[in-house]
């Protein structure tokens, strides 16, 4: 797995897309209602917005994380970085942003490489092939 | 050179940015000038300018006043395009150009401001562009908010692209994430 990381707008799909020389039919586009992912797809993009989507639907984002990590193993994962902001008064946006904490923690553990970008240029973070 | 720099608030990003355009302009002997974006609207604002102004004293900036329409400093009589320009900052300058003082709002500010800054960028070759890393947060903004992070995100990335040093700061560390990487 590759983890691309980043604040909101860095381009992360963008570089998802360039790595794999894929286009907008490989990409699976979370949705903040919706918890369902296709894991057809080569590049799912937005974990952030699947816990978002398991907080709205009252489900228990650590264990629904859990549920898709293995799925997760062959993709390339792009994850906007929420932790950096003041704590929200927002019960919902609070369970968001500690969920997506959780999440991606985990999904660094366990990727082969974690790349994170900053204004539209990517850092790696970790690199098991380099290891 | 063109230098972009970001991070997040009261890192040392304009204390950083004013020495490297001083030094540009110790290097290359050219005029040095710092491009203020703000127009004051209240005594709080006033007081914010004055203690810029007091910060820049003996530095050497020549103060120039471009709060809209960066591109028309170029052709301004007594500014040298070929001087080293501080741009403090780019969150500034969208924001006039979306929030406009007649109170309208225009929502492709952004588009046209990234060609502004990638034009202004080209024109002077000695520009360093300061901007505010705002996108790490756990908010699901109202529509204007959310397109101005979106915008100055756009702009940002125009910047890092055509600018040869993109530095990051962090903490009062300043991290270069492009030169040597050709």
């Amino acid at each position: 797995m590759i983890l691309i990381t980043g604040g909101a707008y860095q381009g992360k799909l963008d570089y998802a897309k360039e790595i794999l020389g894929a286009g907008d039919e490989d990409v699976f586009t979370c949705g903040a209602d919706d918890m369902r992912i296709d894991f057809d797809k080569k590049i799912i993009d937005g974990v952030d917005q699947f816990v978002l989507a398991c907080v709205r639907a009252g489900a228990d984002p650590e264990a629904e994380a859990a549920k898709v990590l293995p799925l997760l193993q062959d993709k390339v994962v792009t994850c906007t970085d929420i932790s950096q902001g003041v704590v929200p008064m927002d019960k919902t946006e609070r369970a968001w942003r500690e969920g997506t904490g959780r999440f991606v923690t985990a999904l660094g553990r366990h990727a082969d490489k974690v790349v994170r970008m900053f204004c539209g240029i990517p850092e790696v973070v970790k690199d098991t092939a380099k290891a | 050179m063109n230098i972009f720099i970001s991070g997040g608030c009261k890192n040392g990003k304009s204390m950083r940015a004013q020495e490297l355009a001083r030094d540009v302009s110790i290097e290359q002997s050219v005029p040095l000038y710092y491009i203020a974006t703000m127009i004051p609207a209240d005594d709080e604002d006033r007081l914010r300018i004055k203690r810029h102004l007091q910060a820049r004293d003996g530095w050497g900036f020549e103060t120039v006043e471009q709060p809209l329409d960066l591109c028309g400093l170029l052709d301004k009589p007594g500014v040298d395009p070929k001087g080293a320009f501080l741009l403090d900052s780019v969150t500034a300058l969208l924001s006039n150009e979306m929030f406009r003082y007649d109170g309208t709002y225009d929502k492709d500010a952004g588009k046209r401001v990234a060609d502004d800054l990638v034009r202004f960028a080209e024109s002077t070759g000695n520009s360093v562009f300061v901007s505010d890393y705002i996108y790490s947060d756990a908010r699901i903004f109202d529509d204007y908010t959310e397109n101005y992070r979106r915008s100055l995100a756009y702009c940002d990335r125009a910047l890092a692209k055509v600018c040869p040093s993109v530095i990051e700061t962090s903490f009062g560390n300043f991290k270069e994430l492009k030169l040597g990487r050709a």
